[in-house]
């Protein structure tokens, strides 16, 4: 979650209006207010819009949206004169580099503070916890350009950021804390990226630490901005919402040239789109005018293409828009989400219940009707209450999780009956008797199918109680079955029958067998049965398997 | 006025004894005495009978006074047991002396001088005495029958007696009681459960029926039933059926093609990671045409979207998971229904890798609804979103900008609850092209997913979710059936 803190007299200073109107629109535009504080609101965006994780890219948009200043923001680049080289040897370690040099940034201790919480934002939304992107910010005026970017040793040594000695990149992937937390992303390589100046000093071990002797402070007044990667364009949008970020604080911002490329040229991409597109998937009949002013609210350029189409310049910060629908989502929302008239489409359709849950409901009707509550147990469970405690092997078709949360959620149930007898031991001090049933999915070898069982437990359930419900359940459901002597070890031997149809055993029931009763601590007898609903006419075939 | 007929026995026999005591009644009547005083103030309640109650106490010997009876208090038993004097030693071997020594010497019938034992000749019995020869005589003492208490009080000190309560009823007939006798009574045994017999010869018609207390409890019944969440499913499912819905299943594994891939999530998405979800070990061949989906992932396939850029991996998209929502059987679905119109809806088991707690769950249902169909747009959703919350019984909805990351426009549907406010309830859009388009589905999708577990909590007033599956017998007996709209 990026959850941004918009300090008010700075946002109301950047984006020419008050905080209430800003508190009140802000929902309408995308976004969930978090919390109201005094001197500043906590504001929760979306991951697909990491260019509103800072103030200045908050009130940027929303002077648009608010209709106070329209159309691309323009922003301007000069030549830095300062060059980058990337090392071939990084092309399989964090091959990518973007820069800029960022100059006459006003920074107090609010500023850093702002755009440290941009950079995290950022390592976690695009970054995807800084192995897509990794950013460093330095003092430009500590170092000396030309810069290189270079596969190095492990060994070579530096000072990181909040440390006082040098050490080795190995020694900071195990004793530095930001080392430890990330040390996944580089420790396979045979060597580390580097970031070093003209004299070889150290600027950034990415995507792990800085060094010590470019840290910014609130004296920095030019910056040297490094964002290293796996994605091209996931660098360049880091690079780009840095960049128009600072610039709409007022810094300017100038190119590098990384490898002969001169870089960033915060360019707008054009696109072009239909109007009656646009008009068909709201529901709006827009003219080209009015959608293009629409979407200058929204911050792009926008000016009607013939009579059916917009021609479209999307800032270099909007990484979001990939097709033209996000355009017209942002349609959409400058229009006003609260503005659009609900209606139904004309087309009649017929309502169709599924098979298996038409069978799962005439379960219901004829369980309920012999006096049985219904549970809905979790379908995780574990192997113990599964099968230890019924005195049953695994089913080899027995899904495990390969990374369970807890020791009792570590399989997917393979049959209800053993969840129905954890129900009762947790039932224990309610009233007798007590009958439950359940019906619900199981799932073998990958496949999903429902089943249904049932308990009774009170001083006189017997065999005769379990084989009258059975019968009862099976002549409900048309299943023509027959009974023979069953095996199952969860039933007591003598008292256990299982449910034969088509020559197939498809459920049993029975007395269960008073081990079990005293693996789940229960204290009376239990009658049972369980049934595979596969077996009832009617039963579809095989649903949408993976 | 209809008595029963235990109060028009009553009233016979006081006819000829005009007042009595309750337990002589209940011998003239042949039953308890408790029961007469039952008969009498149900009759009483009518002024037909009076009844007084009065309250007796008297005295009674303890098991300890009773081994005394007739021999007298030790201490009288143990001064008779010699002449003028003996030595300590000697009087020590009475069984009684341990206890009566010390009141000996209390009441100073002896002294003791150099270990002998000696009567002062002051022996005459005091009031205890007189009242345990008193009870010796007629096995009680009545409360106040012995001018000065003292020596019942002495004793009851003692521990030799004990006081006893007894409340005892004289009932007497008033003259309504009498005016009604006079009218003359039906005394026919009244009948209880009717037999087939009396039903069949018409004898029911004359026969005096047991009345019944209506007021009294009834002996509880707990009828089978269904869930209570389940019953909020079921509600949920007619709803959409109304709305001309149609039912979907499907299973609970799916390959990550079909749970991301498809849904066009980024295979470096955060969902997609071991921390989030349940992965199996379990793997899953491609559909066919899986290709298209791998382009769209690439570079935008032959749409306007430029996908996400990088390389695609077969081998992550076999990977199976515990679904993590229903929307992998929606798009199925539709690949299975390319022709409109398609209204589908599915409440399906979905899994996330969360710890349990009293909010979060690692598995809980969900509900989906796609809408496919030419020229479906935006107001649409709206349209039956706003349909659907307020058959819900949710009257007021309102829509917000929202992200999902398989459609676009994205809406949050809020909904509004007494007490609570504005309340995120799902999310819903229109499936985005990188979705639709590689699986051949032409025309715009609507869809929408609600946590439903969230509502069934709003609804039963629950603050836990694992109460849901917890089953507690004793709640789904006293949930009503029918609760009413809350």
């Amino acid at each position: 979650m990026a959850i941004i803190t918009l300090p008010y007299r700075y946002l109301e200073r950047l984006a020419g209006t008050d905080r209430q109107t800003i508190i009140d629109r802000i929902p309408m535009f995308g976004a969930d207010i978090e919390r109201i504080e005094e001197d500043h609101v906590d504001v929760e965006f979306f991951p697909n819009r990491p260019d509103l994780y800072s103030p200045e890219g908050v009130a940027r948009a929303m002077r648009g949206f608010l209709g106070l200043e329209e159309g691309l923001p323009a922003y301007t680049v000069r030549p830095s004169g300062i060059t980058f080289s990337v090392d071939p040897g990084l092309a399989d370690i964090r091959p990518f580099l973007g820069s800029a040099v960022i100059r006459n940034v006003n920074l107090d201790e609010e500023a850093i503070e702002s755009l440290m919480a941009l950079q995290e934002a950022l390592h976690w939304a695009v970054g995807r916890g800084r192995g897509k992107v990794a950013i460093g910010v330095h003092d430009l005026d500590t170092v000396k350009p030309p810069f290189r970017y270079i596969a190095s040793s492990r060994n070579r040594s530096f000072v990181p950021l909040d440390f006082e000695r040098e050490m080795t990149m190995e020694e900071i992937l195990t004793d530095h804390p930001k080392g430890r937390d990330y040390a996944r992303l580089v420790e396979d390589f045979p060597k580390f990226p580097l970031i070093v100046d003209a004299d070889d000093r150290v600027l950034s071990f990415p995507p792990i630490i800085n060094g010590e002797l470019t840290r910014v402070t609130a004296a920095t007044k030019n910056i040297l901005l490094d964002c290293t990667g796996t994605d091209r364009r996931a660098v360049m949008t880091a690079v780009n919402i840095i960049c128009t970020a600072l610039a709409e604080a007022g810094a300017t911002v100038e190119t590098v040239t990384v490898d002969g490329e001169e870089m960033p040229t915060l360019a707008p991409a054009e696109r072009v789109v239909s109007v009656a597109e646009c008009s068909r998937l709201l529901g709006l009949s827009l003219t080209p005018q009015e959608m293009a002013g629409l979407l200058r609210r929204m911050r792009f350029d926008a000016e009607p293409d013939g009579d059916s189409r917009v021609r479209i310049l999307v800032p270099c910060y909007r990484s979001d828009i990939l097709h033209d629908w996000d355009i017209f989502e942002d349609v959409a929302i400058a229009y006003g989400i609260e503005n659009f008239d609900a209606a139904l489409p004309a087309t009649s359709t017929v309502a169709q219940e599924h098979p298996i849950s038409a069978i799962a409901g005439a379960v219901r009707s004829v369980m309920t009707g012999l006096g049985y509550l219904e549970a809905i147990p979790f379908t995780l469970t574990n192997e113990r209450v599964l099968y230890a405690n019924m005195q049953r092997e695994p089913a080899p078709g027995t899904l495990r999780l390969l990374h369970p949360i807890s020791e009792e959620q570590t399989v997917v149930r393979t049959d209800l009956l053993p969840l129905l007898m954890e129900m009762l031991l947790a039932n224990k001090h309610r009233e007798l008797p007590q009958r439950l049933f359940a019906v619900g999915d199981v799932v073998e070898d990958c496949v999903t199918y429902p089943k249904v069982a049932a308990v009774s437990i009170h001083p006189a359930a017997d065999f005769s109680e379990a084989y009258a419900a059975a019968d009862v359940l099976c002549r409900e459901l048309s299943l023509a079955y027959m009974v023979s002597e069953s095996a199952d070890p969860a039933f007591l031997d003598g008292r256990r029958g299982d449910i034969v149809v088509d020559g197939k055993i498809v459920g049993v029931f029975g007395e269960i067998h008073p081990a079990v009763l005293g693996a789940f601590d229960l204290e009376h007898p239990v009658a049972a049965l369980a049934l595979d609903l596969r077996a009832v006419p009617g039963y579809p075939a095989l649903p949408g398997t993976p | 006025m209809e008595l029963t007929l235990n109060e028009k026995r009553l009233l016979v026999v006081l006819g000829t004894m005009g007042s009595a005591d309750a337990a002589v009644l209940a011998e003239k009547m042949d039953t308890r005495r408790e029961a007469v005083v039952q008969y009498a103030n149900l009759a009483g309640d009518r002024g037909l009978v009076d009844v007084e109650k009065h309250v007796a106490r008297r005295y009674v010997p303890t098991e300890e006074g009773r081994a005394y009876m007739g021999k007298g208090l030790p201490e009288r038993q143990v001064l008779e047991s010699f002449e003028e004097s003996i030595p300590m030693r000697d009087l020590q071997g009475h069984p009684l002396a341990k206890i009566a020594i010390g009141w000996m010497r209390k009441k100073g019938w002896i002294a003791i001088t150099g270990g002998v034992v000696t009567k002062t000749g002051k022996t005459a019995p005091g009031p205890d005495e007189a009242a345990f020869a008193r009870l010796a005589e007629s096995g009680e003492i009545a409360d106040g029958e012995i001018a000065d208490g003292e020596g019942v009080a002495d004793l009851a000190k003692r521990g030799l007696v004990e006081e006893e309560e007894t409340v005892a009823y004289t009932v007497s007939i008033t003259a309504r009681g009498r005016e009604l006798l006079s009218q003359g009574l039906d005394l026919r045994e009244e009948a209880g459960t009717l037999t087939r017999e009396q039903i069949l010869s018409g004898e029911w018609k004359s026969l005096p029926l047991r009345r019944y207390d209506v007021t009294k409890l009834p002996k509880r019944a707990y009828p089978g039933k269904t869930h209570p969440y389940q019953r909020i499913i079921d509600e949920m499912r007619r709803i959409l059926f109304d709305m001309g819905f149609e039912e979907m299943s499907g299973g609970i594994v799916q390959s990550s093609f079909w749970n991301f891939d498809a849904l066009f999530q980024p295979q470096d998405h955060p969902a997609r990671e071991m921390q989030d979800t349940f992965f199996l070990g379990e793997r899953r061949p491609l559909p066919k045409g899986y290709e298209r989906v791998r382009d769209m992932h690439e570079h935008g396939g032959e749409t306007s979207s430029t996908g996400w850029g990088g390389t695609w991996s077969a081998e992550k998209a076999e990977q199976c998971v515990l679904r993590t929502h229903t929307t992998g059987l929606s798009i199925q679905h539709l690949t299975q229904h390319p022709n409109p119109p398609v209204k589908a809806f599915c409440i399906g088991r979905v899994y996330r890798r969360e710890a349990i707690d009293p909010t979060h769950l690692a598995e809980f249902e969900q509900l989906e609804g796609i809408v496919m169909d030419e020229d479906v747009n935006l107001r649409h959703l709206l349209g039956f979103l706003k349909e659907f919350y307020a058959k819900m019984g949710f009257e007021k909805v309102r829509f917000r900008p929202g992200y999902f990351p398989y459609t676009e426009p994205s809406v949050e549907p809020e909904v509004y609850v007494d007490g609570l406010g504005w309340v995120e309830l799902g999310g819903s859009g229109i499936f985005r092209q990188e979705v639709t388009e590689p699986l051949g589905i032409e025309h715009p999708v609507l869809a929408w997913g609600l946590g439903i577990s969230r509502v069934a909590m709003l609804r039963l007033g629950l603050r836990d979710l694992r109460h849901l599956y917890r089953s507690d017998i004793e709640w789904i007996r006293e949930t009503p059936v029918y609760g009413g709209r809350r």
